[in-house]
């Protein structure tokens, strides 16, 4: 009479694990068809939405959230999060703005205080990678650490005094040019397209995307795992920096707090367009869907005379929302959430 | 954690697990002992009130989000309920009777700590992201109702009895005191807490299995988070006459901060009120420590991040914790 | 039938044991090349342990393994699998985000260069592997969209290309491969399975004796960690199988038969009309009667786990009825059910069972705080009290009422989760699930005769045992499920109980 050997499964989630039913390929037309609506429902209410000039003008506010954003997925596809955006983008934008020429001190290196911003912006990814995958610290506390320390470094580096940069090339990223959009949305679009590329294409990008989805296997099929994190949130932190770097060429100046509200929109342009929160699923191109929507969004309410604070309001209930309509048909009488 | 048992204990019920609360209190009494020794006049009478002051805030704040986080999860909202609770507390005051201002206050804030609640158990997403939302929703509120402005008291005398002293101790700090201590009683007392919250932060499937009303528990917690950010908000009024729609959101760190500092597991499931507060003395002492040994006040922010994720990582529990995401 | 006699895998006198227990006892098996081998037994048999020896998660105490003629030691799955021996799990390990073709060559290198897969390269290889079996399935497609039996093969399809690189022939272990398929895809799997002994061979596992009579060529039969059968299944009967599956003569001693006391044929203290959960337990009625302790035999998958968790509204009840104590009662969490009275003891007793962190006074009163209360206050003084009580009562050895409950026997543990129900006034029904899994015979004893106390006292007891034995020998009445459904009720009385036989025709 001998007994079982305990199993360490739950028999109950085995059970429903062999009973699963095959889940439809993931249309998710519902954000791009949101964004349409949006779209037309701005159009109809303000003549001036359906302009090139505001096109522009859309274009230079996407930009900044669309590198974020798919610096972010990738972090997000693993089933992580990066809070750390705000600070890692004040700390390149302060370091930007010293190592360019500029009103605070006789350094001009040029393109090289990009490369370096960019640098430590990746770095600092990589720390957060880290932290992670050593520490074993969950995302989400050890990257609400770095937030504040990155700002912490800013603070230290800003000073008291402003650095006004001087360097016109740096300058002119902003401005406008071809067909009046600034440098910066063709680096956007650079950006998105790389992103989406590296995710479909390559053995990492795809690996990243099979952490996410179930990371068990793959490490139990000998990937090295850790490896894979360390170079999503390496990318998350590479983002962040080259928004800092652009956000810095479009306000002139090194700024702390360039990068405020941020880590918020970031989240929801990724979740809104249909990337899970959970991991595997999703992608850039639902990405850059999210970001237009929201950029779209706040376009039409500024074009409405609405108030940007109630903004922050609308995307902190958007985020929530979207989440919690992704994760509904998952609900169950035994699952936990914390 | 290691399981050491405890020496003598028969009779004693409380949970063996909890490590000894010596080590916060002495790391306090050294602290202070260290900035006093550096600079001897961390010790007049006007730099310890004005230390104990700032505790009172934080110390409503490391109470309010050590509910949230005994479950095991997080408030991240904290910050910007108390900004709002400050906001309102400020247009109302004058107007009519200062109690009912305090009760309505209260009141809502507490509600918005159930919102959070309730859409954590309801929806099954997890509390860091609910409260993600939350936060951006309240500021923006916030932001919206003030103006983007301070907003000054129109009659000073209504709260100002929190900034004054008994017996030279500022009576905020009292009020965060006396707050602290019915909480720790609550918790050890009423079955809500001693058993369902500490059940449902360390083993949620036990907690369920056994029968108990997790979706309250939850909810409960939360919505303590949610009133200690309004007693915190009231605090903050009555020392500076006045409501900022986002001063008070910087309190978010240093709140999760003096939680785990103290000694309480980011995990959940073990810990105490009076480590939270003994970790908000602790981070408010380094806070004050800084200015007065002469570190720039710049680098405050690096060491809260680092103080922060150090301490996270000494006291998270990772045997329960499958895979860290 | 095989037509070569060359060895692939042979184990010999292989010896497990496990704290209090021993998993196999001087256990032999051989499989020949081009060969399917059934191996069947019931829960507790030590069918798993077997099967995680010879896929390399577990390695034996005593005995050898030799793959083609060579001794072996397999630390870990990878090196059962360079040897081309890989197991197919009912737990499926396959990433549902990526491709067929990603998921069949995953972890393998010379998959990709410069970082980026060879797409095409890929996709041609996997419509190879799966063209080998048979299978006709979009290697671009996302895994995500397949159903279980599809999910399967893929599976298959991988553990053939894994066991393939080790340069052998594989060998192929199914565990219970069937439990949840239909029945057209069980004759597609059934296909795969010819086609997998013409490249290798196979270890198939079933509770479906049909199953295993149909498809392999010699069948073992294990009980109690002992390989008491071999035959070949062209000279096998059922009947003849199932008498080697079960046991001896039910040994006395430990159940404590002389305390069972026929029930109160009364109000029934809970009763089920047509209860559904879904696919997995189906259309069960039946009727609890106070003192009457119901026991539900049936192997994994027979829906009896599911049908339990359902009484205690931790799963939603799809469709039927149910009414405790004359009431209907539609219960839509286990806290509603533990308030109406019903308890139950989880057999995961660690996750579910009890607050590993809390102390044993702690846990005892998770259920019923308010035994110990003054008001809406927990009471030292009362507190104590009831601790002491209970642990004299269940005889629960604990240094104290504040000891972590970690630190306890698993018997001891599992007295102070009885306790704990036990402790509630208004508690009508228990349910046992696995109640005495992983415990020593002594706590073993003690948990049989708390049983009987409880149903002498007027209790509805439901009881989900390990074995046939203890099924039958703690119950009343015995209820057996298979595939979702009850298929028999029997009566138990003392002095006349059914033979395990009885019990297992209509299990498997």
């Amino acid at each position: 009479m001998t007994p079982v050997t305990t199993e360490q499964q739950d028999p109950a989630a085995a059970q429903a694990a062999r009973r699963r039913v095959p889940v439809p390929r993931i249309r998710n037309i519902a954000p791009l068809i949101a964004l349409i609506v949006v779209a037309v429902l701005f159009a109809s209410l303000n003549g001036r939405f359906l302009t090139v000039a505001n096109a522009r003008s859309l274009a230079a506010q996407g930009a900044l959230l669309m590198v974020l954003a798919t610096g972010a997925t990738f972090v997000i596809l693993l089933g992580s999060i990066d809070l750390s955006v705000e600070g890692v983008m004040g700390m390149t934008s302060m370091v930007v703005s010293l190592l360019i020429a500029n009103t605070r001190n006789s350094i001009s290196l040029g393109f090289l205080a990009v490369v370096i911003a960019l640098a430590v912006g990746t770095l600092a990814g990589v720390i957060n990678g880290l932290g992670l995958t050593l520490a074993r610290i969950p995302s989400f506390m050890f990257t609400l650490g770095t937030w504040y320390a990155a700002l912490g470094v800013a603070t230290v580096l800003f000073g008291g005094n402003t650095a006004t940069i001087t360097s016109k090339g740096f300058l002119d990223l902003g401005a406008p040019w071809l067909g009046g959009f600034p440098p910066t949305v063709f680096v956007a679009v650079a950006v998105a397209v790389a992103g989406w590329a590296v995710l479909r294409y390559t053995k990492a990008g795809r690996y990243i995307r099979a952490i996410g989805s179930a990371e068990e296997v793959v490490a139990l099929s000998g990937v090295p795992v850790r490896r894979y994190k360390i170079l999503a949130f390496g990318i998350a932190g590479f983002t962040s920096a080259l928004a800092g770097v652009m956000a810095s060429a479009q306000v002139g100046n090194g700024n702390v707090n360039v990068g405020s509200g941020m880590v918020f929109t970031t989240i929801a342009a990724v979740v809104v367009g249909g990337t899970l929160l959970s991991g595997g699923r999703g992608g850039v191109l639902h990405t850059v869907v999210g970001v237009l929507l929201l950029t779209v969004l706040g376009d039409g309410m500024v074009l409405a005379g609405v108030s940007t604070y109630i903004q922050e309001s609308v995307q902190g209930v958007i985020v929530v929302a979207a989440v919690a309509a992704a994760a509904w048909p998952q609900r169950s009488r035994l699952r936990i959430a914390k | 954690m290691n399981l050491t048992l405890p020496a003598g204990l028969a009779g004693n019920l409380r949970t063996a697990l909890t490590p000894s609360r010596i080590m916060p209190t002495i790391t306090l009494i050294v602290l202070i002992l260290i900035v006093g020794g550096i600079q001897p006049q961390f010790f007049s009478a006007y730099s310890l009130q004005s230390l104990a002051s700032a505790a009172g805030p934080l110390i409503l704040l490391s109470c309010g989000e050590f509910a949230a986080i005994l479950l095991g999860g997080t408030d991240l909202s904290i910050g910007a309920i108390t900004a709002l609770g400050t906001v309102l507390t400020a247009m109302w005051l004058g107007h009519t009777s200062s109690w009912l201002v305090i009760i309505a206050v209260l009141v809502i804030m507490a509600g918005m700590g159930a919102v959070n609640g309730a859409v954590n158990v309801v929806a099954q997403i997890p509390s860091f992201i609910t409260t993600l939302g939350t936060m951006g929703l309240w500021t923006g509120v916030a932001l919206v109702i003030s103006g983007a402005q301070s907003i000054e008291v129109i009659d000073p005398a209504a709260l100002s009895w929190l900034a004054n002293y008994s017996g030279g101790v500022p009576n905020g700090f009292i009020l965060a005191l006396i707050a602290a201590v019915i909480l720790g009683l609550a918790m050890r007392y009423l079955p809500g807490g001693h058993l369902g919250m500490y059940a449902v932060g360390w083993a949620e499937s036990a907690a369920v299995m056994s029968g108990l009303r997790v979706a309250w528990i939850k909810i409960t917690a939360f919505t303590l988070a949610g009133l200690f950010s309004g007693l915190a908000a009231l605090v903050l009024v009555g020392q500076t006459s006045s409501g900022d729609p986002t001063s008070a959101a910087s309190f978010l760190l240093p709140a999760i901060a003096s939680v785990i500092v103290g000694g309480n597991a980011i995990t959940g499931g073990a810990g105490s009120v009076y480590r939270a507060v003994i970790g908000a003395c602790i981070i408010t002492v380094v806070e004050n420590g800084i200015s007065v040994v002469g570190i720039s006040a710049f680098t405050e922010q690096i060491i809260y991040g680092v103080v922060l994720i150090f301490a996270a990582g000494l006291t998270m529990d990772r045997s329960r914790v499958g895979v860290v995401k | 039938m095989s037509t070569e006699s060359e060895t692939v895998l042979a184990i010999r006198s292989i010896t497990k044991r496990f704290p209090g227990v021993t998993a196999l006892d001087n256990v032999s098996l051989e499989v020949r090349k081009h060969e399917v081998v059934g191996l069947i037994g019931e829960n507790g048999s030590g069918k798993s342990t077997l099967l995680k020896i010879i896929s390399g998660v577990q390695q034996p105490d005593e005995g050898t393994v030799e793959v083609r003629g060579k001794k072996v030691s397999f630390a870990s799955p990878a090196q059962a699998l360079a040897h081309g021996i890989g197991m197919v799990y009912q737990e499926q390990s396959l990433v549902p985000a990526l491709t067929v073709a990603e998921n069949i060559f995953l972890g393998m290198p010379g998959t990709s260069r410069f970082g980026v897969y060879r797409w095409r390269e890929m996709r041609e290889r996997a419509a190879g592997e799966l063209e080998r079996l048979g299978l006709r399935m979009d290697p671009k497609a996302v895994v995500e969209e397949f159903s279980f039996a599809q999910r399967q093969m893929l599976e298959i399809t991988r553990v053939m290309q894994l066991g393939q690189r080790s340069g052998h022939e594989p060998l192929v272990i199914l565990d219970e491969p069937t439990s949840v398929l239909e029945q057209g895809e069980i004759d597609i799997l059934f296909e795969q399975i010819r086609r997998l002994r013409e490249q290798g061979s196979v270890i198939f596992v079933s509770h479906r004796l049909d199953e295993v009579l149909a498809v392999a060529d010699r069948v073992y039969v294990l009980r109690d960690g002992h390989c008491v059968a071999e035959t070949p299944t062209a000279q096998a009967s059922t009947a003849h199988l199932l008498a080697q599956m079960v046991g001896r003569e039910i040994s006395d001693g430990h159940y404590s038969e002389d305390l069972q006391v026929p029930y109160d044929e009364g109000e029934p203290a809970l009763r089920a009309e047509g209860l559904s959960t879904g696919p997995e337990c189906r259309d069960v009625s039946f009727e609890l009667r106070k003192g009457e302790v119901l026991g539900i035999a049936g192997v994994i998958g027979s829906g009896r786990e599911d049908l339990c968790r359902a009484l205690f509204g931790a799963v939603p009840v799809k469709q039927g009825r149910l009414w405790l104590g004359g009431r209907r009662v539609r219960f839509r969490s286990p806290a509603a059910a533990a308030r109406a009275g019903i308890g139950y003891l989880p057999a995961e007793r660690r996750i579910e069972g009890a607050v590993m962190g809390m102390s044993v006074a702690e846990n005892m009163v998770l259920a019923a705080p308010s035994q110990v209360s003054r008001g809406p206050f927990l009471s030292r003084g009362h507190w104590l009290k009831e601790v002491e009580r209970w642990c004299e009562r269940l005889r629960i050895k604990t240094p104290s009422g504040a000891t972590s409950i970690g630190l306890l026997s698993g018997g001891n543990q599992q007295k102070v989760v009885l306790a704990k129900w036990m402790l509630k006034q208004n508690l009508k029904v228990l349910i046992l699930d696995h109640p005495a899994r992983g415990l020593d015979i002594g706590a073993k004893q003690e948990v049989y005769r708390i049983i009987r106390e409880l149903a002498q006292a007027g209790l509805g007891v439901i009881l989900i045992a390990d074995t046939l034995e203890e099924v039958i020998s703690l119950s009343h009445t015995v209820l057996v499920m298979k595939d979702g459904v009850v298929q028999r009720r029997l009566d138990a009385p003392r002095g006349a109980k059914p033979e395990q036989v009885e019990i297992v025709e209509h299990m498997v």
